[in-house]
């Protein structure tokens, strides 16, 4: 059981990382971006680069990465995204995919499908001991990390006035322009923060398995957007329960699923989770409204 | 002295022009009403003014600076002040933190003065100190009306522009919006107010500019204006009996 519990809060870690870049572009923009996965991935590939060709210690390569990640999402805010602002959300959306599109191409350009190595930060086998599992300190920080970043973020969308800002713009721009605040610069900076928060992710999740190939983050993003979802897409701590559901979800699954020789669910469950929770949120207005609406008796 | 000046304006969407050299000038301290049938350019002429609709050409003045080219956020940064048409509260924020968006660049550049500019707010509109907590979507249009006045004011601005703040309020909220606006205009704040209710407006400013197809075809004082100018300009002449002319009367007389 605690075994099972311990790979579901791991997943759910990574999960949540993805879910709140998602959600905090979400919130700011209305846009559900796609291009998460790559971009983590593309991190991974810059760390390697830097750590394992060059040597550069790991952090140290690490930072570069979540730097550079920042920076393509600002340039896709100025050179794409800006120009796109007054069509729908949606064609935002496809504007995410094909970037995450453009990046798998580079990757498998650049490395084809062989399986790339990085160096992990901490010692592997190191951790604690959970009912047979091994708990990594990097996986600790990924568990932690989201759960910071998840309520944090919420109290700095709250307290502070840029965050406020980013509330606002989310709600009416043109209103929001009017208080004098510069909407095009939050977009930037939501941008950059969403990139960044996904390379930092795939840099929590790599050392779990320690290769590299392309497309590496995207099937784990896909939890995250799942997640976010679950969580009710603009909220940032219904993002880290989403994932924690999901993460558990899935863990459970896998556990007691196999023993009846169904194996390799995952996705199974993330559908038909994400189908429960979009039918309740879906009907669960029209059957609170007749749960508490007065019964008509006739004679 | 003037607070705003438009030379010759001309602005639009696209292929179409909506304003076609617009002119006109605000005096400091005074409520300019700016009036005309749907589709005559009053909102536009606003929003030029404000800098979300950019001027093709001509000049806009505020305060003997030439803004024409500046964006939306310096001119908020320089003293202008918005009640957006609609209210346009932010709904999923409360009352206190719509104000504090108010006061954005306030305590940016002053962050110790917003504490006395809240209070300053809460005193002149109590039922906002009252509902502070509460979401600003679920207040009444009324109060949304009020929290929209405050969050301009709050920035302590030279001039604000107000689109049309009586649309959608029943006739006993939009004494209570005159109301408002009156407290607004005796603390010696300049204002453009666009308004389709020409009741409404003439209740409230000093001056009017009536436009016709993009273009200001007169201007003068209230005290100035006769129902035929009225009537000529507006096409209101069937019901300037009404409404309309009573308003005329009672601030001529109020002159």
């Amino acid at each position: 059981m605690l075994q099972v519990l311990a790979i579901g809060l791991i997943s759910a870690g990574i999960y949540a990382l993805f879910a709140v870049g998602v959600v905090l572009v979400y919130r700011g923009t209305k846009v559900l971006t796609f291009a998460g996965g790559e971009v983590g991935t593309a991190a991974l590939y810059v760390t390697a680069f830097l750590v394992t060709t060059h040597g550069m210690p790991w952090f140290v390569g690490a930072l570069v990465a979540v730097v550079l990640a920042a920076g393509l999402g600002a340039v896709f805010e100025l050179g794409l995204v800006r120009w796109s602002r007054d069509a729908d959300p949606v064609v935002t959306s496809i504007l995410t995919v094909a970037l995450s599109a453009t990046i798998f191409a580079t990757e498998i350009n650049l490395y084809g499908n062989n399986p790339t190595t990085l160096k992990t930060p901490v010692a592997v086998g190191s951790g604690i001991d959970v009912d047979g599992v091994i708990v990594s300190p990097i996986q600790i920080a990924a568990i932690v990390v989201a759960g910071l970043l998840g309520f944090g973020l919420q109290a700095f969308l709250r307290r502070t006035d840029f965050g406020l800002a980013i509330l606002a713009a989310a709600d009416d721009s043109t209103a929001t322009r009017l208080v004098g605040v510069r909407v095009s610069r939050i977009r930037v900076v939501l941008w950059a923060s969403s990139f960044a928060l996904a390379a930092i992710a795939a840099l929590l999740v790599e050392p779990t398995i320690g290769v590299i190939t392309p497309g590496y983050a995207s099937t784990l993003y896909l939890g995250g957007l799942a997640a976010a979802v679950i969580g009710g897409l603009d909220s940032l701590p219904g993002a880290v329960v989403g994932a924690t559901v999901l993460g558990l979800a899935q863990s459970f699954a896998d556990r007691y699923l196999k023993d009846l020789g169904l194996s390799g669910l995952d996705y199974v469950v993330t559908l038909a989770l994400l189908l429960v929770v979009l039918l309740v949120r879906s009907y669960a207005p029209e059957l609170r409204k007749r749960l508490t609406s007065p019964v008509e008796v006739t004679a | 002295m003037s607070m705003l000046e438009l030379h010759d304006v001309t602005a639009g969407f696209g292929a179409v022009t909506v304003l076609h050299g617009v002119t006109m000038v605000v005096q400091q301290g005074e409520i300019a009403g700016v009036f005309g049938l749907n589709g005559a350019g009053k909102s536009v002429t606003l929003k030029t003014v404000a800098g979300i609709v950019p001027a093709r050409s001509g000049q806009i003045v505020f305060d003997g600076v030439d803004i024409t080219r500046l964006d939306a956020e310096t001119r908020v940064e320089m003293g202008m002040g918005h009640v957006p048409q609609g209210r346009q509260v932010f709904a999923n924020l409360t009352v206190e933190e719509n104000l504090r968006l108010g006061a954005y660049t306030l305590r940016r550049k002053q962050r110790s003065r917003y504490a006395a500019a809240l209070d300053g707010v809460y005193d002149r509109f109590p039922v906002l100190r009252e509902r502070r907590a509460q979401r600003a979507g679920t207040m009444s249009g009324g109060q949304q009306a009020s929290l929209s006045v405050a969050r301009a004011l709050i920035n302590e601005p030279r001039l604000v522009l107000v689109d049309e703040p009586s649309a959608g309020l029943s006739p006993k909220l939009q004494g209570d919006l005159r109301d408002v606006l009156q407290v607004v205009k005796d603390s010696g704040v300049t204002m453009v107010l666009v308004e389709q209710n020409v009741a409404f407006g003439l209740s409230l400013v000093d001056t009017a500019h009536l436009l016709q197809t993009g273009t200001v075809v007169h201007s003068s004082p209230v005290a100035d204006l006769d129902e035929e100018t009225l009537a000529t300009h507006l096409g209101i002449g069937r019901v300037l009996a009404g409404a309309t002319g009573s308003a005329l009367t009672t601030r001529k007389a109020s002159r």
